[in-house]
C-alpha cells in the first residue's frame, strides 16, 4: 500500500543546469583550507595537532567529545594556525588552517577496510565513530550517536536520497554515479542494526539513477527496496519520508525511534561505506554550485574546509552580481555573508541567486483566509491561526495550534499570497509556548 | 553557534501567487460566462458589467480614503466584487440596481467589517441577495437570445428551469440546452459549460482547491438523488438540478471566496456538504424555487465554526486522540457530580450537632435553591395568567364565535363576512357575506325597530336576489314570554324567501304572531327596511333611501 504525507508545496526545480553534470574532482586544489572544530550538532571538537605539524588526508586533527564529532585533514601539508574564522552557520568559530602541499599524500595510519562479512554493530559503531561522520543532508547530527540509539530498536533503514530542495543535485549525482557502493552500505548498515527492511527513497526527477540503482538491485543478492515517489517538498524531511514509506507518523516531541525507523542521507550511506570497506575518514564531499549568479554550475568533490569563495571560483566566477548566496538549498538554506567561510560535513550546495531569482521582498498585505498554508504545511498546523494569534497577542489559543511541532520547512511562507512571514511568526509561537510552559 | 535554526531565511524563491493575482485569475476565470451572457443576452449586459465594477471600485475608494486608510483598489477584490455582482443580476435589471447592491457588498458587508479578508460574507452574493427582495427589480428574467436594446427593456419574460424543478417537473428545455445555456436566469448563471470552464482553469491554476466545489455539487446531487418525484427519471432529473440555476456558478465562485470560506481543508469539505445540503434543502421545501444563494450565506455565518471543527489532526497523534481526549475529559466532568448520601448516623450528638444535623443543613440550601425556583414559577404563571385574563383573549374569542353563529343563522350559505364600505340610514351596520370560495353571497343588515316595549335589533341576511335568507335578533326588551313568541327560530323562519315589501296580510305577506302582534310587526318592519337598503345598494356608497312601506 502506498502512503502519502499531506500538505508539501511544488517549488520550480530549477535543477536542469546541472543534474547532467558529472562529479568532478577540483581542477585548482584550495592553497588553504579550513576545518572548523564544530561540524555537528554538539560541542567543538579539541585539536590534536600543532601549528607547524605535518599532517596527511585522513589523519585526525581534532578528536570529538560528546555529541561532537572528530576532524580530519582533508589535504596533506602543513598546520598553519588554529584561530577564529567565519563559520557557514553563522559568527566565527576557532578552526584549525592547513596548508596544502598539493601531493595528497594519504595517511598511514588509517585503519584496514573491512570484509562485508566481518562488520559487527560494535566495529560498525567503532569505525563511524573514527570517521567523524555527521548526517550529510543539513541536519548535521552526529551518526556514530544516531546508530548507536537505534541499533536494535528499529525495524526500518530508510535511505533518504529525496532531495526535494530545489537547485541541489549533489545527492541525485552521487547515486547515480556510485549506486553500487550506496547499496552496499545500505544492505551492511540494514544487517548490523538488525532492521528488516532497508528501504532507499529517491523523487521522480532522479529517474536515471533510479534506473541505474534498479539495474545494480538486480544483479545484488541482498535486499534494498527501491521507491521513486513523485516530486513534492519536503519528502526529504525525517518525518514525512517515514511517513510516506511506512505509513508511520513520529509522534509529537519524538524521535523517528519512536516509530522504529532510521533515516540516513544517501551522502551519509556513501561516507560509511567508504570508512567502512576502503578505511577512508570523511575527508571530501559532494558540493552542488549552481545558481543564476554561476558561470558554469557543477557537481564538485571538494576537500572539507575548502572556503566558499575556491567553489565560485572553480565553478568559472560570477558572471553577475550575486544578490544571495546560500549553503544548502534556497527553502532551508543559510545565508552566506563572507566567501572566506569553508565547506563543512553538512554543506550539500552552495547557490549565487541573482536578483531576478530571488523572491523580492514585496509588501506583505493582508491575510484573505484562503487557506493555502494549512493545506501546505506538512506538520498539519494551521500557520494562519497561529500567526492571528501572535499578532493579536491571543497566547491561550496558542496551546490548541501546537506551534512547537514546526519543522521549519517553509512550505507556508512559500506559498503565502499575502506574503506574510507565516515561518517566522509560527517560530515565535513555539518560542512563546516553550517560555510559558517553563513559567508553569 | 550551536544552532543551525535561528539564523535561517524564510524560503527565498517564490511567492508562487500574490492575492492580486489570485483575484486577476477569478476574473478571468468568469470572461467565458461574461462573453456567454453578451452572446445571450446583448450588449446591455456590457454596460450592466460596467457600471457594477465601476461603482464597487469607486464605493471602494471613497470609503478607504474618507476613513483615512490606504487604498486598497490594486488589489483587484473589489473588481472581482463587482463582476460577481454583475453576472448575478437579471438582464433587464435597471443600471442603478448595481449601484445599490455595490454600495451595501463593499460599504456594509466589507468595509464596515474592516474591508478584505475581514467581512464574514461574501460581499458580492450579500449585496445579490439584499437585491433580490425587492422581487420587482430581479425576477423578471429575459429569454435567452432574446437580445435587449440598451435603454428600454420590454423583454418577455421566461419561466426559469428551476420553476419547473419546484412543481416537481422537468423543464422543457432539453439537458443539452441547459447545459449550453439557453435559460432564463442571471447573466452569468446560464451557462453550465461556460461555468465548469472557468472553475477547471481557477482549480487548475491553484486558486482554489476541488474540494469546495466537489463536495457541494456532490452532496446536491445525492440529495437531489434521494428526492426524485414520481414519473421522472433520476438521472435527468438530477442532472438537470445541477445544471439550472446558480448551483454550479455558485459552487465554483461564491463558496469558494477564501475569505467566506473555510481555511482548514477538512472545514472546506465540510462547507461544501452544508451548501449542497441546505440549497437543495430550500429548493424542494422553501417556497422560493432557488436556494444557493440563501444557503452559502448561511453557511458563512458558520465558518468560524467549521474551522475549528476542521482543524488538521496533529501530526504523529492518532487518528481519534481528539475525541478520545474530549471523552476523556468528559467522564473526568461527569465524575465530578456526587449524589447526595444522607449521612444519618444515630449516634448521640457529635461535635454539638444533633445527629442528621449536616445532611439537614445541606437540604436548607437545596430547600432554599428549590424555594427561589418555585417563587420565580408562581411570579411567571401569575404573570401570565394575569396578562391572559387581562387581556381579553377569551373575550375577542368569544364575540368572534357569536358573530359566526349569527352568520350561520342569517345567511346559512355563507362562510365568512365582512365590514362593507356602505352606510345607510338606518342601517346599524352593512356586512357582506361570502361563501368558502371568495364569491359574494349577500349582505347582512343589523337594523332597529320599535317593538312594544323598545327597541328591536335584529339582523338580516339578504342575498343578491334580494330575498331574504334568514333573520336573528340580537337585542331586545320585549316581555319574556309575550313578545318573545315572536322571536322563535320558527317565528323568524317564515321570513326567508321572502322579497319586496312585507305585508301583515294578502300575498307576500308574514302573520303576526297572535298575542306578539307589536313585536311582529317590529320584525316585519325591520326585515322591510332592510330588503329595500339592499334593493338600494347599487348607488355605492351614497345615502340609501328608505320609505317606510305600509304595514
Amino acid at each position: 500500500m502506498r502512503h502519502f504525507f499531506f500538505g508539501g508545496v511544488n517549488p520550480a526545480p530549477h535543477k536542469e543546469s546541472t543534474r547532467r553534470k558529472p562529479i568532478a574532482r577540483m581542477e585548482h586544489q584550495p592553497k588553504q583550507v579550513v576545518i572548523p572544530l564544530v561540524m555537528s550538532t554538539g560541542e567543538a571538537a579539541i585539536p590534536a595537532v600543532k601549528p607547524g605539524e605535518r599532517v596527511a588526508i585522513g589523519q585526525p586533527i581534532a578528536v570529538g567529545r560528546g555529541l561532537g564529532v572528530s576532524a580530519h585533514a582533508s589535504v596533506s601539508g602543513r598546520v598553519l594556525a588554529i584561530e577564529e574564522r567565519p563559520h557557514p552557520w553563522g559568527g566565527v568559530c576557532s578552526a584549525i588552517l592547513l596548508e596544502n602541499d598539493g601531493r595528497n599524500t594519504p595517511w598511514p595510519g588509517r585503519p584496514e577496510p573491512l570484509d562485508p562479512t566481518q562488520v559487527t554493530r560494535e566495529l560498525l559503531l567503532a569505525r563511524v565513530r573514527e570517521a567523524g561522520i555527521t548526517g550529510m543532508g543539513g541536519a548535521a547530527f552526529s551518526t556514530a550517536e544516531k546508530l548507536s540509539q537505534a541499533a536494535g530498536k528499529v525495524d526500518t533503514l530508510i535511505v533518504n536520497a529525496a532531495e526535494c530542495e530545489p537547485y541541489i543535485t549533489a545527492d541525485h549525482r552521487l547515486l547515480l554515479e556510485r549506486s553500487d557502493k550506496i547499496l552496499q552500505g545500505a544492505q551492511t548498515l540494514a544487517r548490523a542494526l538488525g532492521a528488516q527492511r532497508a528501504v532507499l527513497v529517491t523523487e521522480g526527477d532522479k529517474l536515471n539513477a533510479a534506473e541505474a540503482v534498479e539495474r545494480r538491485l538486480r544483479k545484488r543478492s541482498g535486499k534494498v527496496e527501491l521507491c521513486t515517489i513523485g516530486t513534492r517538498y519536503p519528502l526529504g524531511a525525517e518525518k514525512q519520508i517515514i511517513q510516506t514509506v511506512t505509513g508511520r507518523e513520529v509522534p509529537p516531541g519524538g524521535s523517528p525511534l519512536d516509530v522504529k525507523c532510521v533515516v540516513l542521507n544517501v551522502a551519509t550511506v556513501f561516507a560509511i561505506q567508504e570508512c567502512l570497506f576502503r578505511g577512508k575518514a570523511l575527508t571530501h564531499r559532494t558540493v552542488t554550485v549552481t545558481g543564476g549568479a554561476v558561470s558554469r554550475p557543477r557537481n564538485l568533490w571538494v576537500p572539507i574546509g575548502t572556503p566558499l569563495r575556491c567553489l565560485v571560483e572553480e565553478a568559472g566566477g560570477l558572471r553577475e552580481k550575486a544578490d544571495l548566496i546560500l549553503t544548502g538549498g534556497p527553502m532551508m538554506g543559510t545565508p552566506q555573508h563572507d566567501l572566506e567561510a569553508p565547506v563543512v560535513k553538512s554543506t550539500n550546495g552552495l547557490i549565487c541567486l541573482t536578483q531576478y531569482e530571488r523572491r523580492q521582498p514585496a509588501p506583505e498585505s493582508v491575510c484573505i483566509r484562503c487557506g493555502k498554508c494549512v493545506a501546505a504545511c506538512p506538520m498539519h498546523l494551521a500557520p494562519a491561526f497561529i500567526s492571528q494569534a501572535v499578532r493579536q497577542g491571543e497566547l491561550h489559543k496558542l496551546p490548541r495550534l501546537h506551534p512547537q511541532d514546526c519543522m521549519e520547512c517553509g512550505c507556508c511562507s512559500y506559498i503565502c499570497p499575502a506574503g506574510i512571514p507565516l515561518l517566522e511568526l509560527v517560530r515565535q509561537a513555539g518560542e512563546l509556548m516553550e517560555k510559558g510552559g517553563q513559567r508553569q | 553557534m550551536n544552532s543551525t535554526r535561528s539564523l535561517r531565511l524564510p524560503p527565498q524563491m517564490g511567492q508562487p501567487t500574490t492575492t492580486a493575482a489570485m483575484m486577476a485569475d477569478v476574473m478571468v476565470a468568469l470572461l467565458p460566462s461574461l462573453a456567454m451572457a453578451v452572446f445571450f443576452f446583448g450588449f446591455r449586459v456590457l454596460i450592466l458589467t460596467a457600471v457594477s465594477i465601476g461603482s464597487c471600485l469607486l464605493f471602494e475608494y471613497l470609503y478607504r480614503r474618507l476613513t483615512g486608510q490606504p487604498d486598497t483598489l490594486r488589489d483587484l477584490s473589489a473588481c472581482v466584487t463587482g463582476l460577481l455582482l454583475a453576472l448575478s443580476l437579471p438582464a433587464t435589471a435597471a443600471y442603478l440596481i448595481p449601484v445599490l447592491g455595490a454600495a451595501f457588498a463593499i460599504v456594509v458587508v466589507k468595509q464596515f467589517y474592516g474591508g478584505l479578508g475581514k467581512n464574514f460574507m461574501n460581499p458580492a452574493l450579500a449585496g445579490r441577495m439584499l437585491l433580490a427582495t425587492f422581487p420587482v427589480l430581479m425576477t423578471n428574467w429575459s429569454k435567452p437570445l432574446d437580445r435587449l436594446s440598451l435603454w428600454e427593456v420590454d423583454a418577455v419574460s421566461a419561466a426559469t428551469p428551476l420553476s419547473y424543478l419546484h412543481t416537481g417537473s422537468l423543464p422543457p428545455q432539453g439537458l443539452d440546452q441547459l447545459f449550453l445555456g439557453l435559460q432564463g436566469g442571471c447573466l452569468g448563471e446560464v451557462s453550465s459549460l461556460m461555468l465548469l470552464l472557468g472553475g477547471l482553469y481557477l482549480v487548475m491554476r491553484r486558486v482554489i482547491s476541488i474540494r469546495i466545489p466537489a463536495s457541494y455539487l456532490g452532496t446536491a446531487a445525492l440529495l437531489a438523488l434521494a428526492f426524485v418525484p414520481e414519473g421522472v427519471s433520476a438521472g435527468s432529473w438530477v442532472a438537470a438540478q445541477l445544471l439550472s440555476g446558480s448551483l454550479i456558478f455558485g459552487a465554483f465562485f461564491f463558496a469558494t471566496d477564501p475569505t467566506t470560506s473555510p481555511v482548514t481543508p477538512r472545514g472546506q469539505i465540510m462547507f461544501g456538504v452544508g451548501c449542497g445540503a441546505l440549497t437543495m434543502l430550500l429548493r424542494f421545501f422553501s417556497s422560493y424555487p432557488e436556494g444557493v444563494g440563501w444557503a452559502i450565506l448561511t453557511m458563512n455565518c458558520c465558518v468560524w465554526l467549521l474551522d475549528r471543527a476542521g482543524l488538521p489532526r496533529r501530526f504523529g497523534a492518532g487518528r481519534f486522540s481528539v475525541l478520545r481526549e474530549y471523552l476523556s475529559r468528559a467522564r473526568l466532568s461527569l465524575a465530578e457530580i456526587h449524589f447526595i448520601k444522607p449521612d444519618l448516623h444515630f449516634s448521640l450528638i457529635k461535635e454539638g450537632k444533633m445527629p442528621g444535623e449536616a445532611h439537614l443543613d445541606q437540604i436548607r440550601t437545596q430547600a432554599k435553591a428549590l424555594l427561589h425556583l418555585g417563587a420565580v414559577l408562581l411570579a411567571t404563571v401569575l404573570v401570565i395568567f394575569g396578562v391572559h385574563r387581562f387581556t381579553d383573549l377569551d373575550t375577542a374569542r368569544a364575540e368572534a364565535k357569536q358573530q359566526q353563529q349569527l352568520l350561520a343563522q342569517v345567511m346559512p350559505q355563507a362562510a365568512f363576512s365582512s365590514e362593507t364600505p356602505y352606510r345607510a340610514s338606518g342601517a346599524l351596520s352593512i356586512q357582506a357575506g361570502y361563501s368558502a370560495d371568495n364569491e359574494l353571497v349577500g349582505y347582512c343588515i343589523e337594523v332597529q325597530a320599535q317593538g312594544f316595549s323598545g327597541a328591536v335589533t335584529m339582523e338580516v341576511g339578504v342575498d343578491l336576489d334580494g330575498k331574504v335568507t334568514g333573520v336573528a335578533v340580537t337585542d331586545h326588551k320585549e316581555t319574556s314570554g309575550v313578545g318573545t313568541e315572536a322571536m322563535t327560530p320558527a317565528a323568524l323562519h317564515r321570513y326567508v324567501g321572502k322579497s319586496g315589501t312585507i305585508r301583515s296580510s294578502g300575498s307576500n305577506s308574514v302573520d303576526a304572531v297572535s298575542g306578539a302582534t307589536a313585536t311582529s310587526q317590529a320584525i316585519t318592519a325591520g326585515v322591510n327596511r332592510a330588503l329595500a337598503i339592499v334593493a338600494t345598494l347599487d348607488q355605492e356608497g351614497g345615502d340609501v333611501d328608505y320609505v317606510d312601506g305600509e304595514v
